[in-house]
């Protein structure tokens, strides 16, 4: 199924959870910063958040600088 | 009070002369004299709060000049908070700065908060950043975060037994981190931005970056404002709704 992740199309498994999206993209940071459909989703939720068909992801690295 | 020096803001209907008595009673801690303190605090002075505590333990090197614009030149090798507050100084001589030049730790920042009705977070590392998270939650000051990287800048307001926090959003304390890469006017709009978001809550107008998270992607000119729900489970603020809720 089709996602956009950081406002590019993604291929990616039916069912797949953020979780697994985060390791599919190999997205390493652990202060990565996730937002679905326009709502943050807390890391407790990665494992049980399941994506659909068009869902909007946005992996955000946090900016900590000053 | 210089009347005419702030009439184009007391000018402003939400505003007006009472709420410049407001910000003139208003005493504010600036955690951070670099990028974002630089532009925070050059406002917030020029705005007429009343007492601006500028805290920082660095000195100003060459490579802070391309976006840390309180500093010059003649200010190398200076204490950041001395040469922070000379500028301020320069800029608004009837409020009161006071340049501390020491280590943000949870024993030095507590008896600087005497008083402070908000705080800036202008600093360059997480490590602080916890540190004046616990400080916002244990007196119960709101805490207007910021932090750049990049063309990238993102900012948020953390209020006490009302809104997620710090830790919520980023509960790792410690973060791998190289120097990042600034470009100097995204530290202007994000440190602009935490200068609105104090006089807004000193005055209680408007709304808020308290439950939201600003994001700013400057190369591409993305700016999203992300809702944020409280982390119930957050072991850093969870006792701030439970003393709030006995309260009520």
């Amino acid at each position: 199924m089709i996602i956009i992740l950081n406002g590019l199309k993604e291929e990616v498994a039916e069912n797949i959870t953020i979780q697994a999206c985060i390791e599919f993209v190999k997205e390493g940071d652990p202060d990565l910063i996730v937002e679905h459909n326009g709502r943050y989703v807390y890391p407790k939720d990665y494992p049980n958040r399941i994506l659909k068909q068009n869902d909007i992801i946005e992996f955000i690295n946090p900016n900590l600088g000053g | 009070m210089n009347q005419i020096r702030y009439t184009r803001q007391t000018s402003i209907p939400q505003i007006g002369i009472s709420g410049q008595k407001i910000l003139a009673n208003a005493k504010v801690l600036i955690a951070g004299a670099g990028g974002l303190g630089s532009i925070s605090s050059y406002y917030l002075a020029a705005a007429g709060i009343g007492t601006l505590i500028v805290v920082d333990n660095d000195t100003v090197d060459f490579s802070n000049l391309n976006r840390q614009i309180i500093h010059s030149e003649a200010d190398i090798g200076k204490p950041k908070a001395f040469s922070a507050a000379q500028s301020l100084e320069q800029l608004n001589s009837s409020i009161r700065i006071q340049p501390v030049n020491v280590e943000i730790t949870d024993t030095t920042i507590a008896p600087l908060l005497k008083h402070v009705d908000v705080i800036v977070d202008a600093c360059d590392n997480i490590k602080t950043r916890h540190v004046l998270n616990r400080a916002s939650l244990k007196k119960g000051i709101p805490y207007v975060f910021g932090g750049v990287d990049g063309f990238n800048g993102m900012a948020s307001t953390f209020i006490p037994g009302e809104t997620p926090c710090f830790k919520c959003l980023f509960p790792n304390e410690e973060r791998r981190q190289s120097t990042p890469g600034i470009i100097g006017p995204v530290a202007g709009i994000i440190g602009s931005l935490q200068a609105m978001e104090v006089i807004k809550l000193l005055l209680n107008i408007g709304k808020n970056l308290s439950h939201h998270l600003f994001r700013i992607s400057g190369l591409d000119m993305r700016i999203t404002n992300t809702p944020l729900e409280r982390h119930l489970d957050c072991p850093a603020c969870r006792g701030s709704f439970i003393k709030k809720e006995m309260s009520v």
